[in-house]
């Protein structure tokens, strides 16, 4: 999540630059940390497969469970399609991407403005959603928490079974 | 580490010349050419001998070659650990080449700077800009080259200089000279440091997002021009 909070203060940085050195960086390191989101998300799914989420029937309405899967169902498109429209903007912008410098991943798409002003939209638009959703998941957690009094928030947070007391700190 | 917009330096290389290639319609004795367009010591019938160093003079059985359509001049730079690449939309090749004597070879390749083309616009406009190619104060850019030379693996190097944003640099540039249809194809790789030609002044001056290294890569086809 504070990856994904920097990546949105990188990129108005770098929207607020006129292309020369500082753009270049601002917007190599959206990209690095763009990737490395891709990446975990990754992980992130592979562990989620593997380790099945907890029931919670027994302690959450119909329609919650319903509204929860849903938003993680977008959460996790989302976080898959920022990266991944990114990726696209630059290939087509004929801007090939690296990795903190230390690598170059294969471009997308070929060079292409009209796609580029596509992707570009899209990728603000995504971003918006990502916002709303993430909106959602937290006020979902909280009501979780202060209203329902269940152990839903406690589960979510690291290290943190039920039983345990809130963490202060934020995960991931 | 590396070069962001370096790759103005592209312009210039351009190449030359001629490996090994072949010169098709000229006829095999070199005494029957004609004489040069151009006026020029008289050609000598020396099958090996002219010097390398002697550029003014239009050696027996060496024909002129000039650009043909198709030709491409390519650069490529790093920016950001990403190799960036882009092209000169518009330059002139000019070839002097005798097969059987491809040291008395000779080649100029003139570019404009302002046709570079990356595909952004942006990085075309910062390119084209001040920092770097400056392609008002410098429109465009020159190789020259009067002899050519054997590399160490056996092909062949025009020997020239390259005028690049008013620097001019010694510069050997490989080339392989193929036949192709009626005429030739002048084709070959070159590396230059854009920082030795001032391509990058300000902030461009560092290497550590954009490399000094640019490769230019060539492909020319040239008609017979005499």
């Amino acid at each position: 999540m504070l990856l994904i909070i920097n990546q949105w203060v990188i990129a108005e940085r770098a929207d607020s630059l006129p292309l020369g050195l500082a753009k270049l960086k601002a917007l190599a390191w959206h990209k690095s940390f763009g990737l490395t989101i891709l990446a975990l998300a990754i992980i992130r799914l592979v562990w989620r497969w593997a380790n099945p989420v907890p029931d919670l029937s027994t302690e959450t309405r119909t329609w919650e469970r319903r509204l929860a899967n849903l938003s993680h169902v977008l959460l996790y498109a989302l976080i898959f399609a920022l990266p991944l429209t990114g990726w696209m903007m630059s290939s087509a912008k004929n801007f090939p991407v690296s990795w903190f410098n230390l690598f170059q991943v294969p471009d997308l798409v070929a060079p292409n403005e009209t796609l580029f002003q596509r992707m570009r939209h899209l990728h603000h638009l995504l971003f918006g959603g990502l916002v709303a959703v993430a909106v959602l998941h937290v006020a979902g957690a909280l009501k979780h928490h202060f209203i329902d009094h269940n152990d839903v928030l406690k589960r979510m947070l690291p290290f943190g079974g039920p039983g345990d007391g809130p963490r202060a700190k934020p995960h991931d | 580490m590396t070069n962001y917009f370096a790759p103005l330096t592209a312009v210039a290389v351009l190449l030359a010349s001629a490996c090994s290639a072949a010169e098709p319609p000229a006829p095999k004795p070199a005494a029957a050419q004609k004489p040069a367009p151009t006026p020029t010591t008289p050609p000598t019938t020396a099958p090996t001998g002219a010097p390398a160093t002697a550029p003014a003079a239009r050696p027996a059985g060496a024909a002129h070659y000039r650009q043909a359509g198709g030709a491409s001049l390519a650069f490529s730079f790093m920016q950001a650990g990403a190799e960036n690449h882009g092209s000169f939309r518009q330059f002139t090749t000019g070839l002097t080449w005798d097969e059987k004597n491809p040291a008395a070879g000779s080649l100029d390749v003139t570019v404009q700077t302002a046709s570079l083309e990356t595909q952004d616009k942006d990085r075309n406009d910062t390119l084209a800009g001040a920092d770097l190619f400056d392609v008002k104060k410098f429109p465009t850019a020159h190789y020259t080259a009067n002899s050519f030379a054997k590399r160490a693996d056996g092909g062949l190097e025009a020997v020239g200089k390259l005028t690049l944003r008013g620097v001019t640099k010694n510069l050997r540039v490989p080339l392989t000279i193929r036949t192709s249809g009626s005429g030739l194809e002048l084709s070959g790789e070159v590396t230059i440091k854009r920082l030795d030609f001032g391509v990058g002044q300000g902030d461009w001056n560092s290497t550590e997002w954009v490399g000094d290294d640019v490769k230019l890569a060539y492909k020319v086809p040239m008609t017979r021009a005499d």
